[in-house]
């Protein structure tokens, strides 16, 4: 799965290396160091401000990074002009010449050229075919759907035969039936042209869906870069875990070292989970994160009894069916609420309701240990990844 | 009330639409007037009742000795104009890509632009006027009054440029660059296009405001007269509907200017916003 | 060869801060210096004198002058006010189709791009003694004679002062009113709040730059015109610029001068007024 492995001989390969960008105070992205291998469908993700479309414009060249180098297939490009870099950026909201047919917006980069109009049309109307857009030729923007426009925006990119594509939330102006339909036609297109796509997003499942590397970014800075999932299964840091979604987060100070084990405790509450290969001293802070499906609910005879090693104990304090599975929140376990994503079949043999003591537990292996992160008292973060979204589309 | 669900419209909308019907009847029927009379009959008067109909004093326009210089006045507001015209939206284009960028000084030429629109014309004139004399140059209507209009006509070209910008979304040049188009030809290619039907906004104004334009141009204009002067002249000392006819002429000409200006806005802005068939979605908000 | 950004901006304005200087910024510098010129009743003789001033602040026709014009301004700006907010009210808030809410107001503006001049006069077989205006009085009864006043005539100034410049109103409040945003209103509705009160507590409040920059408009306008004052009153009322436009005809230079920098100090100082009562810089500067 890892696409490093398979793709680094192909065209399109990014090195960031030590970039830094700052608009007067504010640093927009901090001493970044990222390699994207060629070929690759890589997403950077995080909520809006993270500095993930500052990186997409400084590698189109629409920015230029106030330190540190970009180099494509190993050539620094800074300085050089978009065109010159052999990367086509994909705009927000598309940016299709409102005055132009389909056909003449593919061609654009054509004309540009001094291509002949016979000439222009061919090439123009055979890309248009390639992206099923035809018949649509002589349309003008406003006169297609979002995902038409969208086809026509990848159309006119693609037809400068870039090594990369830059997509800056290309499926944010859809709504929710054609972006799932786009979706499958951005990776459709990518697998067909071979090169490399870098996808800027906020929305979590989308790059999960997408790439075959995300990069998860926060206030300028990468907080983990790696497969779909492994940032989703095996997230680095306690801010991935909660951006990504479907992760309980249990962190506190490590009160008590035991052979295999460690208990930490936050507040008034504590709880012992099997211990790191080097356990930390007592008195460090120190997280983990268990995956919320992979947490076994059973019912204790009162929310005082002893959990053990990987478990906690609670109130059921909210129970949400969801379909297949059901989630069930129990009463703060370790600074935060604690939930358990029970499959249907199971939660029915024996429903739960609120104010329900249980136990919850989990095998060892499905322990995560996370690093400390980049400075952030990630254990207190309002990371709730629909909340974080909601901002992030809002703003 | 106001009117926010559907259903029956308040009492308050039929009041106001009365009233809104009332204002436009006060700004018209005035004017309609002196249309109707400009076809009176030769033995009719400056009122109504009209004693027959006839195109007389649209000929008489053309007799020099009962109106003056008709056609002279005529062809210099018209050169003038277009003259107008064309500085006023050259300007206030390459004026408005200037305020895009933050730049010492910006606040001084806006702040100063602003006092040259409400600034009294007849003291423009009275500035335009004395300054030609203090120079020993002779104020000539294709020089120093074309300089006094231009102090009336650039703020409103500035103004209308600024809500143009103002929409105007960078990410279409950014696009245009990427896809390796020059300065040169993403401003010709992308730019123009885009801001074209506010360009002809700011050239409504430039023409017309010229065309019409009076308390700048009446101590500029120096020997010869336009068309604005013309009729002032008539004012005082023509009593019949000749007077109305060349009204008449004259706002013929504005309603045709007004016309094709509006009509290729309206072209323009409704070929790039057709949505397309089947997704109609309506103008409510 | 590459142009730095600075340059690009300098050479992009500098054709219209040329037009600007050479024939607004110069020219009022002339005025100025024509101001304190000596007259012999013939010739303006360069001079630093302030004769001119005070002539004209002695002069007791000035004070007159300037409180016939003020009379106009005040009872315009009011009327305009109240016409201008009116119909800038119905198109933002009571037409709901944004083509219908451009439509109207195109409707109002054609006006402005027809002649000032014509649109006075149009007055003038409305409002004479034989006019359309007083023929349908006596026709429907209402009275036996026509009425003498409706013509050359205060009244007769200050419709054509309300027919030529209300669309300075209407224009700066609607755009004012058209950002209001309608959840405030559907809020106050909500909250019971009775449309008066919605219109003096939410819509006045809201569209005060409009409000501002129309009055601007009007006040200057009024201020400095004068010749509506000259045709609609039959030459029997003055304004300030009027006597002004006088004194240029009799090519009295220096005394006209003067005028003008007094109006333009006193005109400055209304607008300055309504700046300091309304902060009208976020709404032009966009």
């Amino acid at each position: 799965m890892n696409p490093g492995d398979r793709r680094t001989a192909e065209r399109g390969s990014i090195d960031l290396a030590g970039v830094t960008k700052r608009f007067g105070e504010t640093t927009a992205v901090k001493n970044i160091d990222l390699k994207i291998p060629g070929g690759c469908y890589c997403c950077l993700l995080g909520p809006s401000g993270c500095g993930k479309t500052t990186i997409l414009r400084m590698i189109a060249g629409h920015e230029s990074p106030t330190e540190g180098a970009v180099l494509i297939d190993g050539e620094d490009v800074v300085g050089k002009p978009p065109i010159d870099r052999g990367t086509a950026m994909m705009f927000q909201s598309y940016a299709l010449f409102p005055h132009l047919t389909c056909m003449d917006n593919v061609a654009f980069n054509l004309k540009v050229r001094g291509v002949v109009k016979a000439e222009r049309r061919a090439r123009a109307l055979e890309m248009l075919d390639r992206v099923r857009m035809k018949s649509f030729a002589d349309r003008l923007p406003a006169q297609l759907s979002g995902g038409q426009q969208q086809r026509i925006a990848l159309a006119r990119s693609l037809i400068t035969n870039p090594r990369v594509l830059l997509l800056d939330e290309p499926l944010s102006a859809l709504d929710e039936f054609l972006r799932l339909q786009m979706r499958g036609e951005l990776r459709h297109i990518q697998a067909e042209f071979g090169i490399t796509f870098i996808h800027v997003t906020h929305t979590q499942m989308e790059a999960i869906a997408l790439a075959d590397m995300v990069v998860v970014m926060d206030q300028g800075q990468i907080e983990q870069a790696a497969s779909a999932r492994e940032v989703y299964d095996r997230p680095r840091t306690a801010y991935v875990a909660h951006f990504m979604g479907g992760q309980n987060v249990l962190g506190g100070t490590v009160t008590e070292r035991r052979a295999g084990t460690v208990t930490i405790a936050s507040g008034k509450k504590s709880i012992t989970v099997t211990a790191p290969p080097s356990p930390p001293a007592v008195g460090a802070r120190f997280e983990v994160a268990v995956r919320r499906d992979r947490v076994r609910l059973s019912r204790a005879p009162s929310e005082k009894v002893d959990a053990g090693v990987n478990g906690v104990s609670g109130r059921v304090t909210a129970v949400e069916y969801q379909g297949t599975w059901l989630k069930i929140s129990i009463e703060d376990a370790c600074s935060e609420g604690f939930v358990a994503n029970v499959p249907d079949g199971v939660f029915f043999s024996d429903p739960l309701t609120i104010g329900d003591p249980v136990l919850a537990h989990w095998d060892p292996e499905q322990l995560h240990f996370l690093a400390a992160g980049s400075g952030k008292t990630s254990g207190t973060a309002t990371a709730n990844p629909t909340e974080t979204q909601t901002v992030a589309a809002a703003s | 009330m106001l009117k926010l669900q559907t259903g029956k419209r308040p009492w308050s909308f039929y009041a106001l639409s009365c009233f809104f019907g009332l204002f436009v009847l006060f700004l018209y029927g005035p004017m309609s007037a002196i249309y109707i009379l400009s076809f009176q009959g030769p033995t009719g008067g400056l009122t109504f009742p009209m004693n027959g109909v006839s195109l007389r004093w649209f000929s008489a326009l053309f007799a020099q000795e009962r109106t003056g210089d008709f056609a002279g006045a005529f062809n210099r507001s018209m050169i003038l104009a277009v003259m107008v015209l064309l500085l006023t939206v050259a300007i206030s284009v390459v004026a408005g890509l200037a305020f895009r960028r933050r730049f010492a000084g910006s606040a001084f030429v806006f702040y100063l632009a602003v006092a040259s629109l409400i600034m009294p014309g007849l003291l423009v004139g009275l500035g335009v006027g004395l300054t030609f004399q203090t120079l020993g140059v002779q104020t000539k209507w294709f020089a120093s009054a074309l300089g006094a209009q231009l102090t009336w006509t650039l703020p409103f070209g500035m103004l209308i440029m600024f809500a143009v910008f103002s929409r105007f979304n960078r990410a279409y040049e950014e696009a245009a660059r990427d896809l390796g188009a020059t300065n040169w030809q993403i401003f010709l290619w992308v730019v123009l296009p885009i801001l074209f039907p506010g360009m002809i906004a700011v050239a409504l104004f430039g023409f017309t405001l010229s065309y019409d334009e009076f308390p700048r141009t009446l101590l500029t204009s120096g020997a010869a007269n336009t068309l604005p002067m013309e009729i002032w002249g008539m004012t005082t000392n023509v009593t019949s509907p000749a007077l109305y006819a060349l009204g008449t002429v004259t706002t013929l000409v504005s309603f045709i200017a007004i016309a094709l200006a509006l009509g290729s806005i309206a072209i323009i802005q409704f070929r790039r916003s057709r949505r397309p068939v089947g997704k109609e979605t309506s103008a409510k908000e | 060869m590459k142009v730095s950004p600075a340059l690009t901006s300098y050479l992009q304005i500098g054709p219209l801060l040329l037009v600007l200087l050479l024939f607004f910024g110069i020219p009022l510098l002339v005025v100025i210096a024509y101001s304190f010129f000596q007259f012999d009743g013939l010739d303006s003789i360069p001079a630093f004198d302030f004769v001119n001033y005070v002539d004209v602040l002695t002069s007791e026709v000035t004070l007159s002058l300037y409180l016939k014009t003020l009379y106009y301004a005040v009872v315009v700006w009011a009327i305009t006010l109240l016409i201008g907010f009116t119909v800038a009210y119905f198109l933002a808030f009571h037409i709901q189709s944004m083509i219908w809410q451009m439509a109207l107001l195109l409707l109002c503006t054609v006006p402005f791009w027809t002649s000032n001049i014509i649109r006075m006069i149009s007055w003038i077989p409305f409002l004479g003694r034989n006019g359309i205006f007083n023929n349908a009085l006596i026709g429907a009864g209402i009275t036996d004679e026509p009425l003498e006043f409706l013509l050359f005539s205060d009244f007769a100034v200050i419709i054509a002062y309300v027919h030529l410049f209300t669309l300075f109103m209407i224009v700066p409040i609607f755009n004012a009113m058209a950002r209001i945003d309608k959840s405030l209103i559907e809020a106050a509705l909500d909250g019971g709040a009775s449309a008066w009160r919605i219109i003096w507590d939410i819509v006045v409040p809201l569209s005060k730059t409009g409000i501002a920059l129309g009055s601007i408009f009007v006040v200057t306008l009024v201020m400095g015109d004068f010749f509506v004052v000259k045709v609609m009153s039959g030459s029997q009322s003055a304004s300030v610029a009027m006597a002004m436009s006088n004194q240029i005809a009799m090519v009295q230079y220096p005394p006209a001068a003067a005028s003008a920098v007094i109006l333009l100090i006193v005109v400055s100082l209304m607008v300055a007024a309504i700046l300091r009562i309304v902060d009208v810089r976020k709404e032009i500067a966009g």
